[in-house]
């Protein structure tokens, strides 16, 4: 159910090289869409497209294929569409073809179809096209006015000269200004004052009163300055726009990665791993304890407990017996669950699906957001420009509309209002490409002032591995019947102990059933094998039902037990990551104090801690405890980050002013995680830190900038020494530094470790 | 001054029709990837693995707009 299976996942349906399952109707169905003329579309996420070379050659193979009449390959975010008839080429063996050129495919939502930025960037383009041939018409009209070369001639071809700049101004402000005057409209209706109404307004009026002087046949006409003014703006919008897209399409390729994945139960009984997106109706899945639910379907265990908080907002665990239906995307707090699929994944639930791409998408989409102080900000210039009108209106009546709109255009706050969004969309960008996905913008300032951190200690820190020769039979059985009732009891858990238990089962033992499994977070899993009471867990735990002491070799392991005592003891040997070392280091030379809080016992928590050199260390935490000791903390005056990556760990993600899960742990603690480290990278909170520290001080200095050319530039226009078109230019301007400043974000530091993807590729998309 | 009368509709007629070229330009793709056609003509021949890709179809523009 999580992404630590999704490489092998991918690397099985590789090896197997085979597609045949996509052959199935109701499985194509969900993955492709019927176009009118009778052609299909999809998305495909194609991982190896580092080589330009390989994209144009698979581009080629692709297009030669019969029946395929369009192939785009959108290569930051590793996704290739492609529309065909599938009467022609099935979709079996369209994929064997991406395979076939080193390409391996696999099929994306039905969502991931609608190439929204594909058909942003379009939009954009056409109408900064428009503006830039029409603003250099009406220039050149403009121009023969100036310099007065048709005064001479008649006053009837000056006129027809304002004539023809009033027309081809008409499709520059109705086509291309557009996007202000929608903008504009919707920041009315929802009764705020953003920064397309100062432009919108400037434009309309600038259009409006020029026109007026046409028909007219007389007074001053603005028509090219209008039309700089809204090419130039555009052609900055058309920038920022270029760099959104980049991150976010470095965002998508990382989120594609990490499909969310089901365990099937195949005919024999056995479970096999497979995407969530393959399953059928009818197919039995079994989801462990803190997974996600893969698909709408019925329950068929006795009893348990769900969380629905991020489909509906109800935080409350519900309870669902069996004949009940589980809804796809909610989590499971308690014991696990066996689910026959109703309906696999027709559109509407597989909307749902992967609360964590979601998630790191909402994100993303709430940066724009509406701010107060933007608001202030527009009321504040508008004051202004009305000021400057009645001003001149006294003074010299002539120059009263010029110099409002120049104060208007000029003053407009789009460097300031630019300045959060394209920094932390950079930033995000920046980390997904670094395996850190940030589901909540606003943590990444908190993280920057962070100056307590509390680590869970199994799974986070470290690793924990079983040797066979570490499992102690207490009462005679075979090594390979207590690993067998051990694992079948700790199948059902994704607590990282339980798991590496039944990895090292996997290989030698058949595996049991489990019955009424329960299981009881931080402590242990009970169940009934062939009618027999187990209990696996802490030695506490395991011990409760027969009332036999905790013995002192036994204390720190991991015990089997029944009704009558102790079976087996099973010492799991620990190894800290790879990168936990040098990612508490870094953070201790950045002045945060790290602290283990663990539910193990003593000597193990204190053997890890002193080879990570942590001195402040507790073991026997409860989740309460954890938390409890978390809030100490945080009445001490401390900004504290949580990481962890158990279902027990999420009181503390979600108490933590910031918090930081493992995407190898279980779904509960993501949902409840402002950032994720993906591939089990510790040092991702390193690179994490970094760039809050950079978005910081970027955004103080755009911010700073932004204000500085107002106040500078506003005296000038309010004077009548600004032309509007200057206006524009000075505004566009501003708003590129902006844009260019928030590009330096994850720039100039270098890497704190050998970046998997090759340099000439990074470098690229650092500079894009 | 009268062959102002014929050439402004001329220059109008020049950028109605770009501004229609360039559209097509747009919705067929022909700005999406700036990058990899720049080493088009440095590409040696493709590795053929698996059934060859006819050559007089490659080069031909897609047909179909998204």
């Amino acid at each position: 159910m999580s992404t630590s299976t999704a490489s092998t996942y991918a690397a099985s349906t590789d090896a197997a090289g085979t597609y045949a399952a996509w052959g199935h109707p109701q499985l194509a169905a969900q993955v492709l869409r019927r176009r009118r003329d009778g052609c299909s579309e999809i998305a495909l996420r194609v991982e190896s497209l580092h080589d330009p070379r390989q994209v144009l050659w698979l581009e080629q193979r692709i297009r030669a294929l019969p029946g395929v009449q369009h192939v785009a390959i959108d290569r930051p975010a590793r996704r290739v569409r492609v529309v065909w008839d599938a009467q022609r080429t099935s979709l079996p063996s369209l994929l064997d073809n991406f395979s076939a050129a080193q390409c391996p495919a696999q099929p994306l939502q039905l969502d991931s179809i609608d190439d929204a930025r594909s058909r942003e960037q379009h939009d954009a383009l056409k109408r900064l096209l428009v503006a830039g041939m029409c603003a250099m018409q009406v220039m050149t009209y403009a121009f023969v006015i100036y310099i007065g070369v048709v005064d001479f001639v008649d006053f009837s071809t000056r006129h027809l000269f304002r004539w023809l700049g009033l027309i081809t101004t008409v499709p520059l402000v109705f086509y291309s200004a557009q996007p202000f005057f929608a903008g504009a409209v919707r920041e009315l209706r929802e009764r705020r004052l953003g920064i397309n109404l100062p432009v919108a307004l400037a434009v309309a009026l600038v259009f409006l009163a020029s026109t007026f002087n046409t028909l007219r046949g007389s007074g001053e006409i603005y028509f090219d300055s209008v039309s700089m003014f809204v090419f130039l703006l555009l052609g900055g919008r058309y920038l920022e726009l270029r760099s959104r897209h980049r991150s976010g399409a470095l965002g998508d390729a990382v989120i594609d990665a990490a499909p969310l994945l089901a365990e099937r139960r195949r005919a024999d009984g056995e479970l096999e791993t497979v995407a969530a997106i393959t399953l059928l109706p009818g197919d039995r899945v079994h989801v462990a304890e803190g997974g996600t639910v893969p698909a709408d379907g019925m329950l068929e265990s006795a009893c348990v407990q769900v969380d629905e908080a991020l489909l509906s907002g109800e935080s409350r665990p519900l309870r669902r017996v069996r004949g009940e239906r589980l809804i796809a995307g909610s989590v499971l707090l308690s014991g696990p669950a066996e689910l026959r699929v109703e309906h696999g994944g027709a559109a509407t639930t597989m909307a749902r699906l992967g609360a964590l791409a979601a998630r790191a998408r909402q994100a993303r989409s709430l940066l724009g957001g509406s701010d107060r102080e933007i608001g202030r900000f527009v009321g504040r210039i508008l004051l202004l420009t009305a000021l400057t009108a009645l001003g001149w209106l006294l003074v010299e009546p002539a120059r009263a509309f010029e110099a409002a709109v120049a104060v208007l255009v000029v003053a407009c706050p789009c460097a300031f209002a630019l300045t959060r969004p394209a920094t932390l969309t950079r930033a995000l960008g920046v980390l997904a490409g670094r395996g850190v996905l940030v589901t909540d913008g606003s943590a990444l300032a908190t993280l920057a002032q962070v100056d307590h951190a509390l680590f869970d200690k199994t799974g986070t820190l470290s690793v924990p591995q079983l040797d066979r020769r570490a499992v102690e039979p207490l009462r005679g059985d075979t090594l390979e019947h207590v690993l067998q009732l051990a694992a079948a009891l700790a199948h059902e858990s994704s607590h990282p102990l339980a798991r590496a238990l039944a990895e090292a089962a996997r290989q030698h033992a058949l595996p049991l059933r489990a019955q009424s499994v329960q299981v009881s977070a931080g402590a242990g899993i009970s169940g009934e094998i062939d009618g027999r009471c187990l209990r696996l867990g802490r030695a506490d735990f395991a011990l409760a039902p027969s009332g036999q002491p905790v013995s002192a070799d036994t204390a720190g392991a991991l015990l089997l037990a029944d009704a009558q005592g102790a079976i087996a003891a099973f010492h799991l040997d620990e190894q800290p990551r790879a990168d936990a070392r040098r990612m508490l280091d870094a953070l201790r030379a950045d002045g945060i104090v790290p602290t283990i809080a663990s539910g193990d016992g003593e000597t193990r928590v204190a053997t890890l801690a002193s080879r990570l050199g942590i001195d402040n260390w507790y073991a026997r935490q409860s989740p309460a405890d954890k938390l409890e000791r978390l809030q100490a903390a945080r009445r001490d005056g401390h900004l504290t980050l949580a990481v962890g990556d158990g279902s027990n760990d999420a009181p503390i993600l979600a108490g933590a002013d910031v918090s930081a899960a493992l995407t190898s742990g279980t779904e509960l603690a993501q949902a409840h995680a402002d950032l994720l480290l993906l591939d089990g990278r510790l040092d991702g909170l390193i690179d994490a830190r970094v760039i809050a520290r950079q978005v910081q001080q970027v955004m103080t200095q755009s911010r700073r900038w932004s204000l500085l050319y107002n106040l500078c530039a506003v005296p000038f226009a309010a004077l009548g020494f600004v032309p509007p078109w200057l206006a524009g230019i000075g505004m566009s301007l501003s708003s590129l530094v902006v844009v260019l400043n928030a590009l330096r974000v994850g720039r100039n530091e270098t890497p704190v470790r050998p970046d998997p993807a090759s340099p000439a590729e990074r470098i690229r998309e650092l500079r894009a | 001054m009268n062959i102002l009368l014929v050439l402004i509709p001329v220059t109008l007629l020049v950028i109605v029709v770009a501004v229609a070229l360039f559209f097509w330009a747009v919705n067929h793709q022909q700005f999406d990837d700036l990058d990899s056609p720049a080493i088009l003509p440095l590409l040696d021949d493709p590795p053929r693995q698996g059934p060859a890709a006819e050559p007089s179809e490659k080069t031909e523009p897609p047909t179909q707009d998204s």
